[in-house]
């Protein structure tokens, strides 16, 4: 899998590369419109993340290049903005997906496999961890073929952590995740550790191969 | 009390002092002048009965009083004051069936034998309590046609000096600083006005431009701000992952996460506010609070239960209004998240919903917030590290920009209610 990082910053594109050749993504960058707009040229990608204020150009202009190469790459806007009208039209434009900064990485992985999952229309899109098989589009889980039936949160929580197996995840962004901004930060280790609890009995109810442990102060890490 | 309407009180009361003053003085005047005429008429009247007593005797012996008007008496010899005496005195006047008054010559003269004889001469004055009453009911009657003449003109002449004035006014009532609102141009006559809507103009145009250098330096400061916190926040996540580290060590990382976080909270929010107050959202849609409710209670019914808090809608009509979607969901969760965030345990939130307002009522602690502060910017009853201190500005700021009104209320239970424009 090839991803190419278009950012300005030096400091985010080096985390963010970091971070995703731990997941054994081959990894290209650019740091302005034109090296983005040259590597683009060059190379097919199964994603892209773009930064919208670029040195030398805007990154909406690339997902229009992109668009007009006609590249199957999966294409995510990320952008300091959180603004609305650049959301609509980088999702307009073809984006298949807009973070605003700032993210935990754990949301990255998230956001680039199911873009890319979605960017492949062919080939089966169930995701599979140990014994658990989990679909996406269909928003059921199976263990050894048994079905385990989850309700939506549950689900969502699950999927989070088979999507970002052996990562070191912040019980903000679980809670982020599932519960989008409802929650309150003050009882979010509590409040994600009483929802983990019930997940990780259904589970273990239905013997599935999986470890979702607590990093004492900053999250969980499922392996 | 208007302009128009004060002006007009203190001519009225003015004008009752004056016109009776002035009534005194024009009265005093015209009697002085009638009775000053009168009395040269009987003067008159005297030297021409004398010259014709030294002609016609016979008129020593008219009737007392006939239609003469005059009266010879012969007195007794003796040394007597020749002097006039005039006088003012009455007399019964079968006409009107009254007393009316009269004005009296008396003097003394001699015949040419030198016979003494009293003159009388009488002639009919004004009647004063007549002219009193006439002068008074005239007056009246002036005094109530002066105020209505003042409050016509006042009316029709002042209000149109004073349209630009109050086009002005209506001007200076519907400026809202960061809307870009243009002022309605004034014509006026009145140089002072012109001077006024000028000077208006001015300051706003001074003020539009601080408040929004000021805006755009929030948004400006935020947007900044995410990237530095996305890569500190990364780096550290990504740190935590990589490094062997101590239980201890791990909870330092996860402590300046949280921190971290909950500046990336504090960072949004300000963004939020000023994109709100930048009306960077413009799109409306008719929402309906009684669908929205129910869905954020959805949403939030894992944290209510979590806190063991129990959130009921009581839904007496439907509620629709047109404004941003993501503003009305802003509005409800930050006050649904308030209602639940300050609460206690077996406590409840209630939703009631009427056809234009809504309340949202909690359990809490047993003594009122302040109902001034609560709405500040970083307001914060309790120092609590993880409140960011917007979350009621935010609200303040969303129906600020609806015209919709927001009030607290203590009884038992603390309440928001928010009133919607009626339509």
């Amino acid at each position: 899998m090839k991803v190419l990082i278009i950012e300005d910053e030096a400091g985010l594109r080096e985390v963010i590369q970091q971070s995703l050749e731990k997941e054994k993504y081959i990894v290209e960058t650019a740091h302005d419109y034109i090296s983005g707009f040259d590597k683009l040229g060059t190379y097919d990608y199964d994603c892209i993340l773009i930064d919208i204020m670029l040195p030398h150009g805007n990154g909406l202009d690339l997902l229009r290049e992109i668009k007009k190469q006609k590249k199957q790459s999966a294409v995510i806007i990320i952008s300091a903005k959180d603004a609305v009208d650049d959301k609509v039209e980088g999702l307009n434009l073809g984006a298949d997906d807009y973070l605003s900064k700032p993210f935990h990485l754990s949301e990255l992985h998230a956001r680039i496999k199911s873009a890319i999952r979605r960017n492949n229309h062919n080939g089966d899109n169930l995701i599979v961890w140990k014994n658990i098989t989990l679909s996406p589009e269909q928003r059921t889980v199976s263990i050894d073929d048994k079905e385990l039936i989850l309700n939506r949160k549950e689900f969502d929580l699950l999927y989070y952590f088979i999507i970002n197996p052996n990562r070191l995840i912040n019980k903000t962004a679980i809670a982020e995740y599932v519960w989008g901004d409802h929650t309150d930060q003050a009882d979010n280790l509590d409040f994600v550790y009483s929802q983990i609890k019930n997940l990780r009995k259904k589970l273990k109810d239905s013997n599935a191969e999986i470890d979702i442990q607590a990093v004492y102060g900053i999250g969980y890490k499922m392996s | 009390m208007k302009l128009q309407n004060y002006t007009l009180r203190y001519l009225a009361i003015t004008l009752l002092l004056v016109i009776p003053i002035w009534a005194g003085v024009f009265y005093a005047h015209i009697l002085d002048e009638v009775h000053d005429n009168i009395d040269d008429d009987l003067k008159n009247s005297k030297i021409m009965i004398m010259r014709h007593v030294f002609t016609d005797k016979k008129i020593l012996n008219s009737p007392e009083f006939g239609i003469n008007k005059f009266t010879i008496k012969p007195l007794p010899k003796g040394n007597y004051s020749h002097k006039d005496k005039l006088y003012t005195s009455s007399e019964f006047m079968e006409y009107d069936n009254e007393d009316e008054p009269i004005r009296v010559l008396k003097t003394i003269f001699n015949d040419d034998n030198g016979n003494p004889y009293e003159l009388i001469i009488k002639a009919s004055i004004v009647e004063e309590d007549d002219l009193l009453a006439d002068l008074f009911l005239s007056l009246i009657v002036l005094y109530i046609m002066l105020v209505i003449t003042i409050l016509a003109v006042n009316h029709l002449l002042l209000k149109k000096i004073w349209k630009s004035f109050h086009t002005i006014l209506e001007n200076i009532k519907e400026i809202k600083l960061g809307t870009g609102s243009k002022l309605k141009p004034i014509n006026s006559p009145i140089d002072e006005f012109n001077v006024l809507a000028n000077e208006v103009e001015t300051m706003l145009n001074r003020n539009e431009t601080i408040y929004s250098s000021q805006k755009q330096f929030i948004e400006n400061a935020s947007h900044e701000l995410q990237t530095p916190l996305a890569i500190s926040i990364n780096k550290l996540e990504l740190f935590a992952e990589n490094a062997t580290l101590s239980e201890e060590q791990m909870m330092e990382i996860g402590k300046i996460t949280d921190t971290l976080n909950r500046l990336t909270r504090l960072n949004k929010s300000l963004l939020m506010l000023s994109k709100i107050e930048n009306q960077q959202y413009p799109e409306e849609e008719d929402i309906n609070f009684n669908k929205l409710s129910s869905i954020l209670t959805e949403d939030y019914s894992d944290l209510a239960d979590f806190k063991k808090v129990k959130i009921t809608i009581i839904e007496n009509d439907t509620l629709h209004f047109s404004m941003n979607k993501g503003l009305a969901i802003a509005l409800i969760s930050n006050l649904l998240k308030n209602a639940l965030i300050h609460n206690h345990p077996q406590g409840f939130v209630n939703f009631t919903i009427n056809k234009s307002d809504i309340s949202i009522s909690n359990s809490g602690s047993n003594s009122p917030l302040n109902s001034e502060l609560i709405f500040n910017r970083f307001y914060r009853r309790t120092t609590t590290n993880e409140s960011t201190g917007l979350g009621l500005p935010l609200v303040k700021s969303i129906i600020a920009n609806y015209s919709i009104t927001i009030e607290y209320l203590f009884n038992e239970k603390h309440t928001f209610k928010i009133n919607f424009p009626k339509k």
